[in-house]
């Protein structure tokens, strides 16, 4: 049988009516910001992702890759932070490959803009849109309902009160490479410190014509530090009352037995990130 | 290949080795046995006239027109095959009425005109697809005047529209021909089918472009060369029809009509005359 | 629950100014554009905001959508310019196609059309200023429910209720430039002193024969300059 199938949409209204809240996406609480400086642009973000009061993420990459000279920073959520910039991206290196020019940013901003206001804020990407082409430096925000912006400098995310009043007390004309990587950096750790979506680590991008310097952790004022204390409990601390010793063969009645050599492994799990 | 012809000549897409496109050069054959038809462009207005052979004494006189009104302000005729004219009308009235659509005002007559010279053009490029068997001229008046948004609210204050330049005119009297490769010109005066040499050099003499033919006259002018052209091919009869179209302070005020009857009659009347008396100056 | 923009109520038709989506950058805004002796002036604040948060101070909501033809935007953020560059988009169209300028009548017949057929989902108050040398200067103003009205002035936005009042009382049919120019100017400033959504600096564009000149005037000096750049 062909056609749609509706019926799923019957449960979720029947849900919806007993209270049944819709699923929460991941949504990055989020500190993004971006600075034009004399010969490039820098942009800058925390690196905390969040799930409701979960912090899902301690060291999560927000600053998205567009194309070698133009990068991206997300906020809002974070797969359509992931997938939007991924798309654009891909479609402005065909487009780049067809007319035999290094992309632009405005063609990206405009690519962007297009693709949000086409999905009317159902697709909640925001970002700081920056990089530089033949026509200079350039940065622009676009909001989710697919709104630009163009300016000297700019904050987005849950973090972006903490991020402008830093950028508002302290910008000035002129500004050389490190005094705005200096700035976005002071930008981020505001959002990093006092807004509770935004935390962790600061990720710092700076481009200029020449090339693009990615400076992931660029500051990581939220080390581990070592445990005072460890709570490992002394081995006997449990009481053996008895003892059963189970042979391979005995096993084999139950389950099939593979034989490992030792030095060989055949899979290897993440490690994690646990107390030792 | 068939046993007759190079094969050249078979399909529209496929040139002939000296670089020509016979099915359009055929096509004008079919334009150049068709009645005559011309327009003229007056200082104040256009005229159109075609002289329509009457194939049938069963048919009703005055009745089946050939002149289109394609616009309010724009008209259309055509000499050739007779169908190919009329769906290159409604075309014209399709691309007329879209234009009203999207800009809420009426199309240029310069507009249409490319418009459908597109058009025309492209049955000459496609096989499957045979070119127009027709010449079609088109005549309209661009209005002088300024023009409301068409669905506007209220006509607009009457004050305002501040550094406007003066002594300058715009709109005035338009007229394009288009032939079967869409091939297109604007013309002081233009004329196809079979009398459209006698035609043409009977336009040249009333020096158009000096533009200080009135409409009026321009009747008058339209009627007698249809009637000239007529001279070669006496033994068939034929009705003059014409349609005027004139700026807003004009007889037409700016429409696409058919020429008073009175107006008419009494443009026959001397047209007659006049060939009469060329008659008597070559006894 | 989703709203119908426009609502007939017994004393009349109610449009909800505040339906726009959750988080969604608004235009709270003051616009106008006049006519004067040689073509227009539009004007506008420049203040953008999400909520009540400023989220741009120094906003440009004055859009060029061919050479003389300008409009200025109110309501969403993301609704006007996606309007302004459809509109954009066919006017240079227009322009090269027909190997002439279109005029400001062109450009507001797009512009409504968009609007009309668009009621339903956009949030969109515009004013569309132009000059041309046939017509001169012309002010058509678009609504929310996508009618369209030509004007000598129109105001616009969440401040132009403030100051139906002052314009009524000042204006003046055949201004100069700089009659004009101030005009706006103390009319924008009344909008911005009274509404909390409108502000920043004041931005203007005047249309003539001469081309499209930009000014700008800044709170700092209590709007008294740069001006004209």
């Amino acid at each position: 049988m062909g056609g749609f199938d509706f019926s799923n949409h019957n449960r979720n209204a029947a849900l919806h009516a007993q209270g049944v809240p819709l699923p929460k996406a991941t949504s990055t609480g989020t500190t993004i910001v971006g600075c034009i400086y004399d010969g490039g642009v820098v942009i800058a973000a925390d690196t905390r992702a969040t799930s409701g009061p979960i912090v899902a993420d301690k060291n999560c990459e927000k600053l998205h890759f567009i194309s070698p000279q133009i990068w991206c920073a997300g906020a809002g959520t974070a797969a359509d932070t992931e997938f939007t910039t991924a798309l654009i991206s891909s479609n402005l290196e065909l487009h780049s490959l067809s007319t035999g020019r290094r992309p632009r940013v405005v063609t990206v901003m405009t690519m962007l803009k297009q693709h949000l206001y086409r999905y009317q804020g159902h697709i909640g990407a925001y970002l700081v849109v920056a990089g530089c082409d033949p026509t200079g430096a350039h940065l622009f925000t676009v909001h989710a309902h697919g709104s630009t912006d163009k300016l000297p400098y700019v904050t987005m995310g849950s973090g972006s009160l903490a991020a402008m009043s830093v950028f508002e007390t302290q910008w000035q004309r002129g500004l050389d490479r490190e005094g705005a990587v200096k700035l976005c950096a002071d930008a981020i750790q505001a959002g990093i410190w006092n807004d509770l979506g935004s935390g962790s680590n600061v990720d710092v991008c700076v481009i200029t014509q020449e090339k693009t310097t990615l400076m992931r952790n660029y500051i990581t004022p939220n080390e581990r530090s070592k445990k005072l204390r460890n709570y490992r409990f002394q081995r006997g601390t449990t009481a053996v009352l008895n003892e059963k010793v189970m042979t391979k063969e005995d096993i084999t009645k139950y389950v099939t037995v593979h034989e490992l050599e030792d030095d060989k492994e055949t899979a290897v799990a993440e490690k994690m990130d646990v107390d030792r | 290949m068939t046993s007759i012809g190079t094969g050249y000549d078979l399909d529209n897409s496929v040139f002939s080795p000296d670089g020509r496109n016979f099915q359009v050069e055929y096509a004008v054959k079919a334009v150049e046995n068709g009645g005559t038809s011309i327009g003229i462009r007056c200082k104040d207005g256009v005229v159109l006239a075609t002289e329509k052979l009457v194939t049938s004494k069963l048919m009703k006189a005055g009745a089946n027109k050939r002149i289109a009104t394609v616009d309010r302000n724009i008209g259309m005729v055509s000499a050739g095959l007779l169908p190919d004219g009329r769906y290159l009308v409604s075309r014209a009235r399709q691309e007329t009425a879209s234009w009203r659509q999207i800009y809420k005002s009426p199309m240029p007559v310069a507009s249409l005109a490319g418009r459908l010279g597109s058009f025309v053009q492209m049955f000459t490029m496609n096989g499957g697809l045979r070119p127009f068997g027709i010449t079609a001229i088109v005549g309209g008046w661009d209005s002088e005047g300024d023009m409301a948004v068409d669905g506007q609210v209220g006509a607009g204050p009457s004050v305002g529209a501040g550094g406007k330049a003066s002594g300058k005119k715009y709109g005035g009297p338009f007229l394009y021909m288009i032939e079967p490769s869409g091939l297109y010109w604007g013309y002081y005066g233009a004329a196809t089918g079979k009398g459209r040499q006698a035609a043409k050099s009977e336009l040249e003499k009333l020096d158009l472009s000096a533009g200080a033919l009135s409409l009026e006259q321009g009747v008058k002018e339209a009627a007698r060369i249809i009637y000239v052209a007529h001279e070669d091919s006496k033994d068939k009869e034929f009705e003059l029809e014409m349609t005027w179209v004139s700026g807003l302070s004009g007889p037409t005020k700016g429409q696409h009509q058919e020429v008073p009857k009175e107006l008419r009659e009494e443009a026959e009347r001397l047209a007659k005359k006049a060939l009469e008396g060329d008659d008597e100056m070559e006894e | 629950m989703i709203q119908p923009t426009g609502m007939l109520g017994e004393d009349g038709i109610h449009v909800d100014m505040d339906h726009l989506k959750k988080g969604e950058v608004n235009l709270g805004t003051s616009i106008m554009a006049i006519n004067f002796k040689d073509g227009v002036i539009l004007g506008a604040d420049s203040r953008t905001t999400t909520g009540s948060y400023i989220a741009n101070r120094v906003t440009d909501k004055l859009t060029q959508v061919h050479d003389t033809i300008w409009c200025c935007r109110s309501g969403s953020a993301a609704d006007t310019q996606a309007v302004a560059d459809i509109v954009q988009y066919h006017l240079g169209m227009y322009g090269v196609e027909n190997d002439e300028a279109p005029t400001t009548q062109t450009a507001a017949a797009l512009f409504q059309e968009i609007c009309y057929e668009n009621k339903d989902n956009l949030s969109a108050g515009m004013i569309i200023a132009g000059y041309d040398q046939r017509h001169g200067g012309q002010v058509y103003s678009i609504p929310l429910g996508g009618s369209l009205h030509k004007q000598t002035y129109a105001i616009g936005g969440s401040g132009s209720t403030y100051i139906y009042g002052f314009c009524d009382a000042n204006w003046k049919e055949g201004m100069t430039e700089e009659e004009g120019i101030d005009f706006v100017k103390r009319s924008l400033q009344e909008a911005i002193k009274w509404d909390g959504s409108s502000g920043g600096v004041i931005r203007m564009v005047v249309l003539t024969a001469k081309g499209a000149q930009r000014h700008l005037y800044l709170p700092d000096n209590g709007y008294t300059g740069p001006g004209y750049k």
